[in-house]
């Protein structure tokens, strides 16, 4: 068996970096934990499920695509991109972060296999850390996850020992390749986080595919102030828009992340936005994740994390929509 | 203060002088709570720990076609109130106030009741102490310590423009962000587009924030915006003696001019 | 034309590079005096016309120290003095809030200049430029690691 005492957690980040590895971790960051680079000396908060995701790390809120030098007259040579992909390995992820990358993988292999994400997915050895405690937000049991889920994860972190250890599992060949860094010793793992099943998704899946039309969103949706808080936070939201910027020697195509939560999402050249209120977007928003999401891939676009309630300043709960949903359909 | 609150906005939609109140609810978090019937009125709840300004559905388009409206309004919400009829985006006679403080409700408002309230029991109305020392500590550093400063805080920044959907204060229906022909703030996620759209946001209000801090209260990743608004509301006082949300009527700070300004900094 | 050498710091000089968006009244036409008057001053300065300070957004000041300009000057008529009857009024008060701002988040008073400078005043805006060039030699470079800066 293969244990690692928490006290000395950030010497196996310390031991990954000196292998050549970016290490990606949750950090304590002014008292908002971020999964961010780990930097030699920092401690890693295991704690509290951190504001951002592995998914940062796969697909960055920009990104350079493309570059053109401008010339005279208005002609323009591409430029290549260098694309980066180092070598990282993502400690402490959450199970339902590693989850995510499932529906991840299933959109950016679609109808176009999209070259930076894979680079950096290649790149990647996830190692999920279990959960033992959960809050009133994660709900990952009602959405086919568990806080001691495996998916998506080459490795997983079991806690142990009354939180005093943690063991090391291997779940993939990259996840061995980090066996050697983890001693051996002796562990009794702790129980998960206790769960209730809040809802069932194809129950809800079902109502949805039903109630386009229902006066249920209009009422759902009045809180709703419009930002990308929830999309931002959310471990499967993976809309972008794709941006030209340019001076006068250069033009740099971008890709940032995009919200269907703005009114700008489907606002039309001419004016028209097909999405015209905040419910008909909250509506996409919920229909996404458990109707159209799941038709296309076979998967859901919701791994239960609870992020973009905890962010929600508006108190929008996407779980609590659900459980409504799911009393309608009864 | 809670058996008041629920029963005077009962009243309100019994009376018919409200048709949607906008409170806060109970459970965690408080999120927004929106009633049509006096009987769910008993769900209303209102602490310290509501952090929303709720004068900021008031420009959402789904509220304003359910009006009159009474929506739970703190003291900066009530100031909001003020600025927002000021600047002509409330309906005169068709928003009331359920005012609170703390622990104490303090009865049902118009803008003009609200306005004559404040400038009677709380003229002076401005950041925390605390807020200030922060100002104050961050402008003894010098330019490249404040700039360090800030490109870390920017550099967490995701461009969910969380800060502006909760301000009433940003109301417009095109914001400068969004706007691409030309593209003045570069909408990457980057250190100068990151800058731009921060300064601006807090530029935009100057004159007109009310402090209620919804907008750092909201930013998901803890930025330090209240240190901005708090530093530009000092500014606009002790220059042009700015208090805005006092007077309905009043001109915003920046649209409106004096000749007797001061500008020994200029050349 | 061709002024792109000029643009090029050395390693040993510094030239800075300054932006002045400047009034179409007095302050472009202050400049043209210093021109047609043969007064000399530091290359240093792009000016920017535009029809009135009041139509200077400080989106203009943020977007020139974006593309690398090391400090920026805006100047128009004086008080009293405007085209437009009260455009440089709403602008002072814009700049002296904006000012602050810029300053608490690391733009000091060493790189954002503000003047008035009339139709007339074609020695005042050469004596400006040079010490305003001045100014800015002595502050250095405008900081690269500035958020403000395009990386």
């Amino acid at each position: 068996m293969k244990t690692i005492e928490i006290g000395r957690f950030s010497d196996l980040a310390q031991a990954l970096s000196t292998a050549g590895y970016r290490v990606a971790a949750p950090v304590d960051d002014g008292g908002v934990v971020r999964f961010k680079e780990w930097t030699k000396g920092r401690e890693i908060a295991l704690g509290a499920v951190p504001v951002d995701s592995v998914k940062d790390f796969l697909f960055p809120r920009s990104e350079v695509v493309a570059r053109f030098a401008l010339e005279e007259a208005g002609a323009f040579t591409p430029v290549p991109v260098e694309r980066f992909a180092p070598k990282t390995v993502a400690l402490g992820v959450r199970p339902c972060d590693a989850a995510a990358l499932a529906a991840l993988d299933a959109v950016f292999n679609w109808d176009y296999r999209d070259g930076s994400y894979n680079a950096r997915r290649a790149a990647t050895t996830v190692v999920s850390l279990a959960c033992a405690k959960a809050d009133a937000h994660c709900f990952c049991i009602s959405v086919g996850g568990a806080p001691d889920g495996t998916a998506g994860a080459d490795a997983i972190l079991r806690p142990a020992d009354g939180g005093s250890k943690l063991v090391f599992e291997a779940l993939s060949d990259k996840g061995r390749l980090l066996e050697a860094m983890v001693s051996d010793g002796q562990a009794v793992p702790d129980a998960p986080a206790a769960l209730k099943k809040r809802f069932d998704p194809a129950a809800v899946g079902r109502w949805l595919a039903a109630n386009f039309e229902s006066p249920f969103w209009k009422e759902a949706a009045l809180a709703c102030l419009g930002c990308g808080a929830c999309a931002y936070a959310c471990p499967v939201c993976h809309c972008f828009d794709l941006q030209d910027e340019s001076d006068r020697k250069e033009c740099r195509r971008l890709r940032n992340w995009d919200s269907c939560g703005f009114g700008l999402f489907t606002l039309h050249a001419s004016g028209h936005n097909p999405r015209p209120d905040q419910s008909a977007r909250w509506r996409q928003r919920v229909m996404h994740k458990f109707s159209i999401y799941p038709q296309k891939f076979k998967t859901l676009a919701c791994t239960g994390c609870g992020r973009c309630a905890r962010l929600c300043q508006a108190g929008m709960a996407i779980a609590e929509t659900c459980e409504r949903i799911e009393a309608l359909g009864r | 203060m809670m058996k008041a609150l629920r029963q005077e906005a009962a009243k309100l939609l019994q009376e018919k002088r409200a048709a949607l109140i906008i409170g806060f609810a109970e459970r965690e978090g408080h999120p927004a709570l929106f009633i049509s019937k006096p009987e769910d009125c008993e769900r209303l709840f209102y602490d310290v720990s509501c952090r929303q300004n709720l004068a900021a559905y008031l420009s959402k388009p789904e509220v304003s076609a359910r009006r009159p409206v009474a929506i739970v309004a703190s003291l900066a919400a009530l100031r909001s109130l003020v600025v927002l009829t000021a600047e002509s985006q409330a309906a005169p006679g068709q928003v009331l106030a359920l005012a609170v403080d703390k622990d104490a409700f303090l009865g049902t408002f118009d803008v003009a009741g609200a306005a004559e309230l404040l400038r009677s029991k709380y003229p002076d109305l401005g950041p925390e102490k605390a807020l200030l020392e922060r100002v104050g500590e961050l402008s003894k550093k010098s330019v490249v310590e404040r700039a360090a400063f800030w490109a870390e805080e920017f550099a967490k920044c995701t461009r969910c423009y969380a800060c502006r959907a909760a301000c009433p204060g940003c109301y417009c229906a095109r914001c400068i962000v969004e706007k691409n022909a030309p593209q003045w703030v570069s909408t990457a996620a980057l250190g100068h587009g990151n800058y731009s759209w921060n300064i601006m946001r807090a530029f935009h209000q100057s004159g007109r924030c009310t402090l209620c801090g919804a907008c750092e209260a909201a930013c998901p990743q803890g930025l330090p915006l209240m240190v901005l608004n708090a530093a530009l509301d000092r500014e606009a006082l002790e220059e042009f003696g700015a208090r805005p949300g006092y007077d309905p009527e009043g001109k915003p700070v920046i649209g409106s001019w004096s000749a007797e300004d001061d500008h020994s900094y200029m050349r | 034309m061709k002024t792109e050498k000029a643009d090029v710091p050395t390693p040993t000089t510094f030239e800075p590079r300054i932006t002045a968006f400047v009034c179409n009244w007095c302050t472009y036409a202050g400049a043209d005096l210093a021109g047609t008057s043969r007064l000399q001053y530091a290359p240093n300065l792009r000016i920017i016309k535009l029809p009135c300070t009041g139509r200077i957004d400080p989106l203009f000041v943020l977007k020139a120290f974006e593309n690398g300009a090391d400090a920026v000057l805006v100047s128009g008529c004086h008080p009293g003095d405007c085209h437009y009857t009260s455009g440089n009024y709403h602008a002072r008060r814009r700049w002296t809030l904006f000012r602050k701002l810029l300053a608490l988040t690391g733009i000091g008073d060493d790189r954002l200049f503000f003047s008035w400078v009339s139709a007339a005043e074609g020695q005042k805006f050469a004596d400006l430029v040079n010490d305003v060039t001045a100014k800015v030699r002595k502050a250095g470079p405008f900081q690269a690691a500035h958020p403000g800066r395009k990386a």
